[in-house]
């Protein structure tokens, strides 16, 4: 019996292995960027003042509700928002970065843009994004 | 042993032979939009190749810039269809990856994503696009650097400053390179220019932000009345 139940095991490990071989460069969990490069939200509240928090997420989205402060930053309309982001920031600012939850990309693509194309420096991924900060704060 | 194991394989292939199943046509699109284009659409085409039928569940795109929209809720065996994603472009740039994850109620394989991939021209490639100078700084020249984007030609380009704190120089570098060279009229007062890059003989137009900061300590609310100045947009620009 059990010889059978380790046969029945092996065959069902086969396709899932094959999987994961296949898509070993698609993982959705896999994070782009270096762990260095993020930040919780109890690191990024200790900040305070000399943090800047920055909400990727779609302009219906922020109208909805967002992190008190925050400045609108989305790519759906970048080359109009980020003049008006670039008219606070200060240097020596920290800037937080965050789009809806754990598994959405729109934080980290902005923050790659403004280290990219704005050639900032101190900008972070807020772990969670947006759900992490309200299950912390309210 | 043999028994249990021929009864296990048999069972296996008698429920593949009955089961409901969608195939994909493809289940990856690559698209290439224009550099004008607000949208990329992406059409994966599938059949029900199964005996019974199949029922979507749920269709689910991975951000707020893609939409997707199946043509049916239920697919009779044999029936084809297909799932549409549209991309909206906004203002991203490079190589762009969506997902939609689609949802069914059949035996097996009941979720598939459908990964769209668009590559999105820029004729213009600006970094950086923010030059500053701390207030009391020495004026010194700052350079921003333009390169042209692969398939397209740029032979000259046009800067202009919505204000006229700063200066803006363009120098050919050569091999489809620009260097616009920033200067302020000063650094004693918090001032904010937008400059705008356009191509000769193109449409469309690109934007860098010049700033003199004040200190460090600058407040963080983005408007009101001890909001930096923020730059100047020139009359009449498109985005």
């Amino acid at each position: 019996m059990a010889r059978q139940t380790a046969v029945v095991a092996a065959l069902a490990l086969l396709p899932a292995a094959g999987e994961a071989i296949y898509f070993r460069d698609k993982i959705s969990w896999r994070s782009p960027i270096a762990p260095s490069e993020m930040v919780t939200v109890e690191q990024a509240r200790g900040w305070s003042d000399t943090a800047i928090w920055v909400d990727a997420r779609p302009d219906d989205e922020f109208a909805n509700d967002h992190v008190p402060g925050a400045i609108s930053l989305n790519e759906d309309r970048w080359n109009e928002l980020l003049p008006q982001f670039l008219a606070v920031w200060a240097p020596g600012k920290k800037i937080v970065v965050y789009c809806s939850s754990l598994s959405c990309n729109a934080s980290r693509e902005v923050a790659r843009r403004l280290r990219k194309e704005a050639q900032l420096s101190d900008v972070f991924v807020l772990e969670g994004g947006w759900e992490a900060w309200l299950k912390k704060n309210r | 042993m043999k028994t249990p194991l021929f009864a296990f394989t048999l069972s296996m292939i008698m429920c593949l032979g009955a089961r409901a199943e969608l195939k994909w046509e493809q289940t990856a699109v690559e698209l290439h939009p224009a550099a004008t284009d607000k949208q990329a659409v992406g059409h994966f085409k599938y059949q029900n190749t199964g005996k019974t039928p199949v029922h979507f569940k749920s269709v689910h795109a991975s951000c707020g810039c893609t939409t997707a929209q199946s043509q049916k809720e239920e697919v009779p065996p044999g029936d084809k269809g297909e799932i549409t994603a549209t991309f909206n472009i906004g203002d991203r740039t490079g190589t762009q990856v969506k997902t939609v994850t689609v949802e069914t109620d059949e035996a097996t394989n009941q979720k598939t994503v459908l990964t769209l991939k668009a590559e999105i021209p820029q004729q213009l490639e600006i970094a950086p696009n923010f030059v500053f100078w701390k207030q009391g700084e020495k004026a010194d020249t700052k350079t921003i650097n333009v390169k042209v984007g692969k398939d397209f030609t740029v032979k000259h380009i046009k800067v202009t400053s919505s204000t006229p704190d700063f200066q803006a120089k363009v120098e050919e570098a050569g091999n489809g390179r620009f260097k616009i060279d920033v200067k302020p009229q000063d650094t004693n007062k918090v001032v904010a220019s937008m400059l705008t890059i356009q191509p000769e003989d193109s449409q469309k137009v690109f934007y860098a932000t010049a700033r003199i900061t004040n200190a460090p300590t600058a407040p963080v609310a983005p408007t009101g009345p001890t909001a930096p100045a923020r730059p100047t947009a020139p009359t009449g620009q498109t985005h």
